[in-house]
């Protein structure tokens, strides 16, 4: 089923022809332009008018149509977590794109050569979950795998990253608090392994004490919260203003240890896988294999499969690419349909049956030898390839793209973010351009209601003073006059009487005037 | 059968199969006056016609103000190698009689598109970000022989801040070869002296590594050749160009992308002609993904630091001590580019309000001097009766002593 899906977002993949994210719109518009073609003989000189333009209207264009023109790594692993529904781009101004084939040799080709140089000079990393209980073989399934001999007993030789009252226990379990509820604890070795002058940085977090409780419930908790606080490690480690993200301490895969009962899965597998399968790529593996008969292993793998179905648990799957051959085709198919891997691990080396001059990592019985690497014996060889030598750069492209990005939506629309999908938008000079002015005027125009509004204020300001003034001097003045005036009346009236009465007063006693003069 | 292979050394093969599948992004900017021989280079790098020469008669219309922004999409296949080209030009850079402030554009559009990635990094949904970072821009040299201009140097200080710089000699068949190792040089001093970076290959090859395979060994010989090349070309910068995409028989035969002179052949791929092959080691074969890596770490990490410090106007202790680091700091309001024009609108308006506020500063002192006046006048009408009223006054007291 899942291969299907596949095959689909390959077929629209040649269709548009044109592997990048920035062509949102499968339907282009193509024309050809011939005056090219004089110009340069050797090249292919087809030019075509993509119009990646979204109609309102058709407003269903929602992501998963872009995502499966998306030859992003991604692509074909997205569509089962459909993450994308929050980003709806906008639409988009005409953008001409010239598609050509060039034939010279001109050197951009040389990228991936230069990214492979560069990525022997950075190194490589993985931190890989182990979960499964006690006993399982976890321990030595790591170091069969990486030939390595991490001892998960004293730690000897490895650094710690946890402050050391994390890391009180030990893998067989002696001195646990075997309690009623789980107690799982996270414990972290880190290594670094370097083969042909390659650096992997390898984080093994074992997870002691899972399964190991009377009462399981919630054990998958702390495991859970482990993932989620690396997660929100790299988050911030994102949002810092001076940040770097050299450091990924991210979980990159989930190895998942499931007992060789033969029979189903039991709750705990499946509470726990549903639990995870979203957060961190899933693989699943059958431990010590090597009790169970071919057949056992075949009837185990499909009830198991089965089930994962029936809970709609994703394991991880390896992408296939446009480039692909038909033969690495058939090993990534080959390899996720092995899943999950019947596995036989071991610490010890036993003489080679075929070359007694040498040793091999295996297991010995009297009815025989079981050799690790042996890919008729059980599907180790498998595990490490999608682990190690086929895929480890894919897990984490997939942690980085799908999963990171999964948990970092989520986490950010829980807070409270609004998603702005106007910002997604191919530039176009002469919409910068509108834009700009559009930005311009309005601030023109803010500014100068502004001014307008500060000057109108003073003006009015200023002129109610004045009038103030003004009718104050006038008040002033009037009340003043009417004073005067009614003072100037007053005396008039007097002088009048006065006058009046001096006449009468002279006609009566002319002796008057000598007095006066007198008094003089 | 005995196999202590786990796998690890097929790692980079994986990191090798991703890119190829994801293809790649590359854009680049060419800046300088025109007639240069940009759109020709820009071309004879991709062996394909990406631009149009500028029809002629488009080089006669009245030169345009302001610089603008000239934008060619490409998506280019090379041995099944995708890769997404886009080409920045800006016609009309230099090209007016007062240049003061053409570097603007260039500057602005670099910025632009920092922000505008910056802005798709803090969305909640990012699957698809659209993004025209300027991977390199290319500053041409007018092959005059004597030195940088201000202009020059000004815009090549603007741009070395905020993208990785390549600046060339332009149709370096103008210069004999004396001529052209003395302009190098002066150019190199101006460089140092004015302190602009200029984009340099990394030297930083391990070469310290005790090599005790064979593997090893031939990769410590490797990184030595490396560092050698790298050597080479920073000792040939400015590259000195020319531009061709026409082909011609080189004497023996083989066809080669030259110009014909009269004197002679220049041959666009030959190293002793020019330094057309360095260059496109620098931009493509070999140092593309340096390119690349520097903007994304050191270009865009840098303007995303100023962006966030100048508006969250704190730094990230305060910051990330809230116990919220994991909301995305806030990007300030976009800002407007520095158009001239836009600017000169507002002085415009400005101006415009502050004559308003002389006018009515000055229908305001009228209006004063006014009410001056009218105090007088008023304080003249009142004296006018009070001298009256003091006359009456005086009359009366005279007329009540005549009368005792």
């Amino acid at each position: 089923m899942s291969t299907q899906t596949s095959n689909v977002s390959i077929k629209k993949e040649e269709v548009n022809g044109v592997p990048f994210p920035p062509i949102p719109n499968g339907s282009s518009n193509m024309e050809t332009n011939s005056n090219d073609n004089q110009s340069n003989a050797e090249n292919d000189n087809e030019e075509q008018q993509q119009q990646p333009q979204i109609k309102q209207e058709s407003n269903g264009n929602e992501l998963p149509t872009t995502q499966a023109l998306d030859l992003d790594s991604t692509a074909n692993q997205i569509n089962s977590l459909k993450l994308n529904e929050g980003q709806v781009l906008p639409e988009q101004p005409d953008v001409k794109i010239i598609n050509r084939q060039i034939n010279g040799y001109v050197g951009f080709a040389n990228l991936p050569k230069q990214w492979h140089r560069r990525s022997i000079k950075n190194g490589f990393t993985l931190n890989l979950l182990c979960v499964g209980k006690n006993g399982i073989g976890k321990t030595t399934l790591i170091n069969s795998l990486f030939n390595e001999n991490f001892d998960m007993k004293d730690n000897n030789g490895i650094i710690p990253e946890k402050p050391l009252d994390l890391a009180t226990e030990d893998e067989n379990g002696n001195d646990i608090d075997e309690g009623l509820h789980s107690n799982v604890k996270i414990e972290t070795m880190t290594r670094t392994i370097e083969e042909n002058g390659v650096r992997l940085r390898l984080t093994i977090v074992d997870t002691p004490g899972f399964g190991d409780a009377i009462d399981n419930s919630n054990a998958w908790e702390p495991i859970v919260k482990e993932i989620n606080s690396r997660y929100d490690q790299y988050l911030d480690a994102e949002n810092k203003i001076n940040r770097n993200l050299n450091d990924d301490n991210r979980i990159h895969a989930c190895l998942y240890f499931i007992e060789p009962t033969a029979h189903w899965l039991k709750p705990i597998d499946l509470e726990f896988c549903s639990m995870i399968h979203e957060k961190c790529n899933l693989i699943p593996v059958i431990a010590k294999s090597d009790i169970l008969t071919d057949e056992e292993i075949l009837i185990f793998k499909e009830r198991i499969n089965k089930q994962f179905l029936e809970r709609n648990i994703q394991t991880f799957k390896p992408p296939v690419y446009r480039l692909d051959d038909k033969e690495t085709i058939d090993v990534a198919t080959k390899l996720y349909e092995s899943l999950p891997y019947a596995v036989v691990g071991s610490n010890d080396f036993v003489k080679d049956p075929s070359n007694p001059e040498h040793t091999i990592r295996g297991r010995e019985y009297p009815w025989g030898i079981i050799e690790v690497e042996n890919e008729n014996h059980s599907d180790f060889m498998l595990l490490r390839d999608l682990l190690i030598e086929q895929y480890l750069e894919e897990l984490h492209e997939r942690t980085n793209n799908v999963l990171y990005e999964h948990y970092r939506s989520e986490k950010l629309v829980n807070l409270g973010i609004k998603q702005d999908n106007s910002v997604f938008k191919e530039f176009d000079p002469n919409m910068r351009q509108e834009e700009e002015k559009k930005l311009h005027e309005a601030k023109l125009s803010k500014l100068e209601a502004e001014m307008k509004n500060v000057f109108q204020l003073k003006v009015s300001e200023k002129e109610k003073k004045l009038q103030k003034s003004e009718t104050e001097l006038f008040a002033r003045h009037k009340e003043m006059k009417d004073k005067l005036t009614k003072q100037l009346k007053a005396l008039e009236e007097k002088k009048h009487q006065l006058e009046m009465s001096i006449q009468s007063q002279a006609q009566s006693s002319p002796a008057q005037p000598k007095k006066k003069g007198f008094l003089r | 059968m005995t196999t202590h292979s786990v796998g690890i050394a097929n790692l980079p093969n994986q990191r090798y199969k991703i890119v190829s599948e994801k293809g790649g992004t590359f854009t680049i900017m060419v800046c300088g006056e025109s007639g240069l021989g940009k759109t020709t280079f820009i071309n004879t790098l991709f062996q394909t016609t990406l631009k149009h020469v500028d029809p002629l008669q488009r080089r006669h219309l009245p030169l345009k103000k302001t610089v603008d922004i000239d934008l060619t999409r490409a998506i280019l296949e090379e041995k099944n190698f995708k890769m997404r080209v886009n080409v920045i030009d800006t016609p009309g850079f230099g090209d007016n009689v007062n240049n003061n402030k053409a570097w603007q554009t260039l500057v602005d559009f670099i910025d632009d598109q920092h922000d505008s990635f910056m802005r798709q990094e803090q969305q909640p949904y990012r699957d698809t970000k659209f993004d025209l970072r300027v991977h390199v821009v290319l500053y041409f040299i007018k092959p005059t022989g004597h030195g940088l201009k201000p202009l020059d140097i000004e815009t090549m200080k603007k741009i070395s801040s905020r993208a990785n710089l390549i600046p060339v000699i332009a149709k370096s068949d103008t210069l004999t070869m004396q001529e052209l190792q003395i302009f190098k040089s002066r150019i190199r001093q101006v460089i140092e002296a004015q302190e602009i970076h200029i984009f340099t290959p990394p030297l930083d090859f391990d070469t310290t590594k005790d090599s005790t395979t064979e593997d090893e060994n031939a990769m410590s010989t490797q990184d030595a050749t490396a560092a050698e090349h790298a050597r080479q070309l920073i000792e040939a910068m400015p590259f000195a160009i020319i531009g061709s995409t026409t082909k011609y028989d080189n004497g023996q035969g083989t066809q080669v992308v030259a110009r014909k002179y009269p004197w002679g052949l220049v041959e666009v791929e030959n190293d002793n002609h020019c330094d057309f092959r360095k260059l496109r080691s620098m931009l493509l074969r070999t140092y593309l993904l340096d390119l690349i890596t520097t903007t994304q770490d050191l270009h865009y990490e840098t303007y995303r630091r100023l962006r966030l410090e100048s508006s969250n106007g704190t730094d990230d202790e305060t910051n990330n001590g809230n116990g919220d680091s994991s909301m995305p700091l806030k990007a300030p309001a976009r800002k407007l580019s520095h158009n001239p024009k836009y600017k000169e609108e507002e002085n415009a308006l400005k101006k415009y309000f502050t004559d308003q506020v002389k006018a009515e500063e000055q229908r305001f002192r009228q209006w004063e001097q006014n009410i001056v006046n009218e105090r007088i006048r008023l304080n003249g009408d009142l004296e006018d009766i009070q001298t009256k009223v003091k006359k009456l006054e005086e009359q009366v007291r005279s007329l009540q002593l005549k009368k005792r």
